[in-house]
């Protein structure tokens, strides 16, 4: 059986707006990408993901400052006195 | 022989022993791109008059007699997604058009010790998602040795550059193939790594987990020397792998007496070309007549690993660029009413198809209902093909298949059929699945006169062994001037 997929729903998630008219194109994607990854074998879940070969190593969680705030502000689209500037979010 | 003709390392001893100055092989490479670039496209962004004060500056250091790396001098071309500090970097996407990194990839910050010259940014597939750079939001890459066919992809600008001459070494970055199958295309080597031997900081996530940068060249010894000079732990990247690299240079040569090479028989069969799988077979030959043992082995998880790597990839996609929001970097659209819809229509303006595929498919995987039947399985499934390579390679040293079902496509050819382009994927992915190190060799042309590529795959931190077969490979099947 075909399975439905809420092109319009999933959008809203992932934060696109879809034109109406491309609509249809996206949903017959998408349901043939679903078609070809649906069909994965049952495992049964035995123990973590994680390679243990390879563990992760954090940094130590210190401030530093290596960039001015001006330097990273030349690529924000819109700033005002040293900030992004947003619509407004709050009433 | 022209210059830009030159592999890497020729030019270095020539550099080295001042038969050329760096200047005059910045200024060849410079000339071959104005010669060819208008057909070619393989550069976003020219680096022009910043490569020749970097030759100028390597030039006076070797007459000081300044101790030097072998790659100094060396043009090299960066693939658009890897951070290049005051230089744009778009990642072939609209979302990036104004682009430019306030810092370095750690990469190019080993680059710049190491004195190399960059030549420019070079075209991709949007954010590395695609298999012929035609997804690309600003320019068609075309294939050097047939114009009316694509280069592959993702790094489609980088592997053409080198074969073209527009740039004597290239980065780009391999997250399901990206590296190999536009080195296969092209007829380049190029080397996707073991996971975490390369810093991936600097590097744009495309899927955090699979992503690694690696070199492309002319031969198996550049290769060799531009992957010494970028691997190593670093603290910016968590999943670097702390541990000593050698110079990969000096394992080369070695021979291949008594090594164990295993054909998966799943990468020989159905879909793939008989011409690109007869060249394959009798590269194993020549490897058997020449003291290798050579047998069978099987990846029975093959078939499934294709599915696993789009639902990961994917998955991983829509969390990485959800960044793309409008509000710190990149595009915001010019009309909206409020913030949701400033990011709604930032994200719909700024990404391409392509992207916008990827971005929903990884939405719906993760999403509510659906996350236990497609992730958590793909990633179960990923455990079990590294297991199956594991006890692939307690049989064998090296796997030898085809880097792509096929050679080059024509231009257009699959741009409407999504499905046709990822099966293309089917020999590379399972690689970046299992973390894995692989090299894309040419391995001979076919009826149509295209490039053929065959793909080493090593056990995890092979490196050495993967680059001495390959490099023996290449002078054996006569692909070099001895």
């Amino acid at each position: 059986m075909e399975m439905e997929i809420d092109i319009k729903r999933l959008a809203k998630l992932a934060r696109l707006k879809i034109d109406e008219s491309r609509m249809a194109g996206f949903e017959k994607d998408m349901k043939g990408i679903v078609a070809m990854v649906e069909h994965l074998p049952e495992i049964s879940d035995s123990g973590a993901l994680i390679d243990p070969s390879a563990p992760m190593e954090l940094r130590e969680d210190v401030s530093e400052s290596k960039y001015r705030r001006d330097e990273l502000l030349k690529n924000a689209p819109q700033t005002q006195a040293g900030c992004v500037v947003v619509p407004r979010v709050v009433e | 022989m022209k210059l830009y003709e030159m592999t890497a390392s020729e030019l270095s001893g020539q550099l080295k022993e001042k038969k050329i100055s760096a200047r005059e092989l910045t200024e060849a490479v410079f000339a071959r791109i104005d010669e060819t670039e208008s057909d070619i496209g393989a550069y976003i962004t020219l680096n022009r008059e910043t490569a020749l004060k970097q030759a100028d500056a390597v030039d006076q250091k070797r007459a000081a007699g300044e101790p030097l790396s072998p790659l100094a001098g060396i043009p090299v071309g960066i693939k658009d997604n890897i951070c290049t500090k005051g230089m744009l970097t778009t990642c072939a996407s609209r979302m990036l058009e104004n682009f430019v990194p306030p810092y370095n990839a750690t990469v190019m910050d080993k680059l710049a010790a190491d004195d190399i010259v960059i030549t420019g940014k070079l075209n991709m597939d949007e954010f590395a998602m695609g298999s012929s750079t035609e997804t690309s939001y600003f320019k068609q890459t075309k294939n050097p040795a047939d114009l009316t066919r694509v280069p592959g992809g993702s790094s489609g600008g980088s592997a053409a550059a080198v074969a073209a001459g527009e740039a004597v070494l290239a980065l780009g970055s391999d997250t399901g193939g990206s590296i190999r199958q536009p080195s296969s295309f092209c007829g380049v080597v190029g080397l996707k790594p073991t996971y975490g031997s390369v810093s991936r900081y600097g590097l744009v996530a495309f899927a955090s987990s699979l992503d690694q940068i690696g070199p492309i060249g002319k031969s198996v010894r550049d290769v060799a020397m531009l992957y010494s000079a970028i691997c190593g732990p670093d603290k910016m990247d968590a999943t670097s792998v702390r541990k000593i690299y050698p110079d990969f240079t000096r394992s080369l040569g070695k021979g291949i007496s008594g090594l164990k090479l295993g054909l998966p028989k799943e990468y020989f069969g159905l879909g793939i070309d008989s011409e690109t799988k007869n060249a394959v077979l009798a590269a194993a030959k020549l490897f058997e007549q020449n003291g290798a043992v050579v047998k069978e082995v099987s990846l029975p998880s093959t078939d499934y690993a294709l599915s696993a790597y789009y639902i990961i990839a994917s998955a991983e996609a829509s969390s990485n660029l959800a960044r793309f929001d409008g509000v710190k970097y990149g595009y915001r659209t010019p009309q909206y009413e409020n913030l949701t819809e400033m990011y709604e229509k930032t994200r719909s303006e700024g990404f391409g198809t392509e992207v916008k595929r990827r971005i929903l498919l990884g939405t719906f995987v993760l999403s509510s209902g659906y996350y236990d039947a497609y992730y958590k399985r793909a990633k179960l499934l990923q455990k079990r093909i590294a297991a199956e390579f594991a006890s692939a390679f307690a049989d064998c040293d090296l796997l030898l298949t085809p880097t792509t079902p096929g050679t080059a496509f024509k231009l257009g050819e699959n741009t409407d059929d999504p499905l046709k382009m990822y099966a293309g994927d089917i020999c590379t992915v399972t690689v970046n699945i299992a973390g894995l190190p692989a090299l894309s060799i040419p391995c001979g042309t076919d009826s149509k006169g295209l490039p053929v590529g065959m793909q080493l795959i090593g056990a995890k931190f092979s490196e050495e062994q993967l680059l001495n077969a390959a490099d023996w490979y290449e002078s054996a099947a006569g692909l070099r001037a001895e």
